[in-house]
């Protein structure tokens, strides 16, 4: 009896992934295209969408509210925005989990453990005795105290110092909960200062401070969704564009309302933009979608690949860093993300990459060898190592990485109770050419077929992504298709993903999913094909995008909470 | 819920002079009855529950036919069972006699084979199906759907130890895209995934470092500090949803442990120098062999100490590609497991897991306690996310109960080869009974089990 059910649920779960690797393929391909193909042909509402308010569309039904952990860099960079350089230095936050691929994600939905509590806690030590120590705090007070115990010098430190810390103006519950905190431990130290310490340490452990706090407030013209608070829109437009808390000038245009309209969103968006750690906010994004924090410690087989190290993981890592955000912020067409003919080497990437020519320690941007056929993130060491084995390549993986973080296309899960295994061959097949009789067997080749092919047109880049021509001694086949578009390398994978809608609209979704911790409603998926119409207009400006991103409705109206 | 047992801390509290107290046993002599198997008054000594995770299942037993389950269990059932390949390495360490192997259950939990590993770790762990996260678009991912059994065992614990639990892990080439179901072993429930310590420095200062003396002049700030803090996640709490509302209750629960912690006397017992081993790469490999007996050590004397009475132990990660570099392999142990020309070396990995496992049931058996010792008052569950990685069943998939479970664990162990299939539930029943018989259930939902095994039970 119970045999039987499972070998019914098997035989269903195999086709439904034929079945739905046809459709949810099509169909995750045309959304796009029918999204945005609805709002250039609608012309009722995106006319408008330079310069003012987004309408919020009728039967508007956005995900749930939730709090959202400062994630560990966000929280870095926020002590270092509050308390300065050496203040960071000792931040020591607890490690963020993922969720369906983001950490944002994650931390909506997550709650803190002991573990956390306890690292928050020594973390917020170090930090607040750092912070004396280098005379940051110093900024919080114009007072000079009387005496250890001077409660309007402490009140006026920890209001300061709170409002900044917490992203709005501390109610008098609060100011005198810290304060009493402040002069318990002067008084027991007969310091002042050492007052400040323990009021700054437990300041940073509040969830006020560890969680960006999204209640929002009642929607006047629709009772199930909220509008975010100004203080709480300025703190998650600074948090996704900058990374950091937003600083005081920022706090103060949210409290005077200028946010409350479209135009004044705007113009603080763009000038967040203008700042350094905006390029720093969007390289963390895009070391998250591209996976590149597991070459932090990436396992390679050192018989394989001699000359891997984890000197020339951190090189591959930073190309790629400076590589997303030239064509961000100096390129104009972020789109060249897919195919642009250049990138950035010092002297171990561009031995990696058989580039000659004489290069230093230092980063410079090269033209790639035509003959590599690289192009785009795709043909990046950074990204062929992530999406690669120990010891070979993965076509599978790399695949799966196109289809889910560049297409967002979600593979189905391997049918149960069948081998998932690559059959034995002699051993002189090329890993194609294994991995294309595994695709013999009807019941892999459903969901391999939206997979392996990708990484069929990257196998002319090894396990940490140098070029070769060989695999197990047989000439290398990288001819190959990504849905119908014939490509060979990973400039032309990376042209055929360009010229693909779909790639742009789930940029814009990862974004989004980044900005906001959780995956789109279908409902905000709706209104984000509106942000994928202005980006395209813009000719791929990335900029143009985040501003578009912030000003939806998608970005300030949230649900009811959970 | 039982009281602190502040009987043995008092008796300490005046020698204690701003340092610890060393003392030639863990559980004094004098504390304890006649026979040396209970506490004078009558209570019995305490019974601990590990979990011991490795990932990605065994080798199957012929790669010509998926069918024929995998190189795990003897073929003999019953007690003196002789070890197969895989168990020898508990022979060799002389600790076979403590182990239960139980072979042909199924995961009641997992039954609707929605998706490899995800449905092995945590429908094995806790007994309830997962939680699937719907993708949209995204990556797959998921959440465990109810407490794994050390957390179950934990809460039902809570008050008894300084530190409700500890969770270890050696490897750290875990995969973190799928959710906290791959990621975690431990899991309070699905918004609570329990993140292990992988550095037994960081291990060292949780159990044992972290206890102040009572003249710690920072110890006033600390606590009002969190005093502070517990004061803001409550008014928070009335602001937000129920969901959030439920995170922040696990907020408070830990603040309120910190609390405790800092505020409790050191424990009454010989500590152990303060650990230096990292879990660095060396040379871009792990120290799986170093890590693994520092922090099965560290977890042996903190039972002893009676610190905590719950650990987990996520030996190597589910779908993690751990390389065995020491057994001369190249490739993730994952990518390993579905190569069926690698089912030889996925044996290999299996025998050396094992043997990684003796360790930690050496520690705890030459740890002395009353008249025997820990591992004879311990429950140590040692499962795994698939039989095999390459069919991802979650049909007989590899399982050990190890330890005497202070008296309620059959000794010596048995093969006991269910006929009929029955719930790996039944087994988390067992186990969680060894630490609280007033236990009646385990799991839920599909895996819910109300009948313990009693094979392995005395």
């Amino acid at each position: 009896m119970r045999r039987f059910g499972i070998l019914g649920v098997i035989a269903a779960l195999v086709a439904g992934c034929y079945s739905g690797t046809e459709a949810s393929m099509t169909g995750a391909l045309s959304a796009g295209s029918d999204g945005i193909t609805a709002t250039a042909g609608d012309g009722t509402d995106g006319d408008d969408g330079g310069d003012g308010d987004d309408p919020v569309p009728e039967d508007y039904d956005p995900a749930p509210v939730a709090l959202r952990r400062l994630l560990s860099t966000q929280y870095v960079a926020s002590v270092g925005l509050l308390l300065g350089d050496a203040a960071a230095a000792v931040a020591d936050p607890p490690d963020d989990a993922a969720i369906n691929g983001f950490t944002a994600v994650g931390a909506a939905q997550l709650a803190l453990g002991s573990a956390e509590v306890d690292r928050y806690e020594a973390s917020a030590r170090d930090i607040a005795a750092a912070a004396v120590v280098e005379g940051t705090h110093l900024r919080y007070m114009d007072c000079l105290p009387g005496s250890p115990d001077d409660e309007p010098c402490m009140r006026e430190f920890v209001g300061r110092f709170g409002r900044l810390a917490f992203r709005r103006s501390l109610d008098e519950d609060e100011l005198g909960r810290y304060t009493a905190v402040g002069l318990t431990s002067a008084t027991d130290f007969a310091d002042f200062y050492a007052g400040v310490e323990s009021s700054i340490a437990a300041m940073l452990q509040s969830p006020l401070f560890l969680y960006q706090v999204e209640v929002g407030e009642p929607d006047p013209d629709n009772d199930a969704t909220r509008r975010l608070r100004g203080t709480e829109l300025a703190t998650r437009v600074s948090f996704f564009l900058t990374g950091s808390t937003p600083d005081a000038a920022l706090l103060d245009a949210a409290e005077a309302g200028s946010l409350d309209d479209g135009q004044g969103l705007r113009e603080a968006a763009f000038a967040l933009l203008e700042r350094d750690e905006a390029r720093g906010a969007l390289a963390d994004f895009s070391e998250e979608l591209l996976k590149l924090r597991e070459l932090d410690g990436l396992p390679k087989d050192a018989a394989t690949f001699p000359t891997y190290s984890p000197a020339l993981a951190e090189a591959m890592r930073e190309e790629t860093r400076l590589f997303i955000q030239h064509v961000a912020f100096e390129g104009g067409d972020f789109s060249e993300l897919f195919d642009a003919d250049y990138t950035f080497v010092n002297n171990a990437l561009a031995a990696h990459y058989q580039i000659p020519g004489d290069f230093g320690p230092e980063f410079v941007q090269v033209q790639l060898p035509p003959e590599q056929k690289r192009g785009g993130i795709l043909g990046h060491a950074s990204v062929l190592s992530v999406l690669a084995h120990v010891s070979s390549s993965s076509p599978t993986h790399r695949g799966k990485f196109v289809r889910e973080s560049l297409l967002c296309t979600t593979i189905p899960a391997p049918p149960p109770g069948v081998s998932t295994d690559l059959p034995i061959g002699d051993g002189t097949e090329t890993l194609r050419e294994r991995l294309e009789q595994h695709m013999v067997d009807p019941s892999c080749a459903g969901c391999h077929a939206l997979m392996d092919p990708i990484g069929f047109a990257l196998e002319s880049y090894d396990g940490v992504g140098a070029f070769r021509t060989t695999d197990n001694d047989k000439p290398i086949d990288d001819a190959s298709e990504l849905d119908g578009v014939s490509v060979s390398g990973a400039a032309e994978l990376g042209a055929a993903l360009g010229a693909n809608e779909a790639a742009h609209a789930c940029l814009v979704r990862n974004l989004y999913r980044h900005a906001t911790g959780h995956i789109e409603s279908p409902s905000e998926l709706d209104v984000l094909s509106e942000v994928t119409a202005a980006y395209l207009g813009s000719g791929y400006d990335l900029p143009t995008a985040l501003v578009e991103i912030v000003t939806s409705p998608a970005f300030r109206v949230v649900g009811q909470p959970l | 819920m039982k009281p602190f047992r502040l009987h043995r801390r008092t008796m300490l509290r005046g020698m204690l002079g701003g340092s610890t107290v060393a003392l030639g046993l863990p559980v004094l002599e004098a504390m304890l009855n006649g026979n040396g198997d209970a506490y004078a008054n009558g209570d019995a000594l305490p019974c601990r529950l590990v979990t011991w995770f490795f990932g990605n299942g065994c080798a199957v037993a012929d790669v010509n036919d998926t069918g024929a389950g995998i190189r795990f269990a003897p073929a003999e059932t019953g007690a003196g069972y002789s070890p197969t390949p895989q168990l020898q390495p508990l022979a060799d360490a002389g600790v076979m006699e403590y182990c239960s192997v139980l072979s042909g259950f199924d995961i009641y939990a997992a039954a609707q084979h929605r998706r490899g590993h995800h449905d092995g770790v945590a429908g094995f762990f806790s007994g309830y199906p997962f939680i699937e996260l719907p993708p949209n678009g995204a990556n797959y991912a998921s959440k465990f759907g109810g407490p794994s059994i050390d957390q179950v065992a934990a809460e039902r614990l809570a008050g008894q130890t300084v530190i409700p639990s500890v969770e270890l892990a050696i490897s750290k080439r875990i995969v973190g895209g799928e959710g906290p179901t791959l990621q975690y072993l431990s899991h309070q429930g699905p918004d609570q995934p329990l993140a292990p310590f992988f550095d037994p420095r960081e291990a060292w200062n949780k159990l044992f470092g972290n206890f102040t003396v009572p003249d710690d002049p920072d110890k006033p700030a600390r606590l009002s500090a969190l005093d502070a803090v517990r004061e803001d996640v409550q008014r928070l709490q009335m602001r937000v949803g129920a969901n959030d509302r439920m995170r922040l209750e696990s907020h408070l629960d830990a603040v309120a442990q910190l609390r405790n912690q800092i505020d409790s006397l050191a424990p009454s017992c010989t500590l152990p120098p303060e650990a230096t081993q990292t879990n660095d790469d060396v040379e871009g490999q792990e120290q799986l062999v170093a890590v693994n007996a520092v922090m099965s050590e560290l977890l042996a004397i903190a039972f002893a100490c009676d610190i905590t009475r719950v650990g987990s132990i996520q030996f190597t990660g589910s779908v993690g590609y751990t390389v065995f570099d020491m057994l001369g392999l190249d490739r993730g142990h994952h990518d390993l497991t579905h190569d069926a020309a690698e089912n030889e070396a996925v044996d290999q990995a299996t025998i050396f897991t094992i043997g990684q496992f003796a360790v930690l049931l050496q520690a705890l058996r030459d740890m002395p306690e009353g008249d025997g010792n820990v591992l004879d008052n311990s429950c140590i569950l040692l499962g795994s996310d698939a039989s095999a990685g390459l069919t991802h069943s979650v049909f007989d998939q590899p399982c050990i109960v190890a330890g005497g479970g202070g008296g309620s664990l059959v000794h010596p162990g048995v093969h006991y080869r269910s006929a009929s299939g029955e719930n790996t539930s039944d087994i988390l029943l067992s186990c969680l009974q060894t630490v609280d018989p007033t236990a009646t259930s385990a799991g839920g939902d599909l895996g819910l089990s109300t009948t313990p095994c009693s094979a392995i039970l005395t």
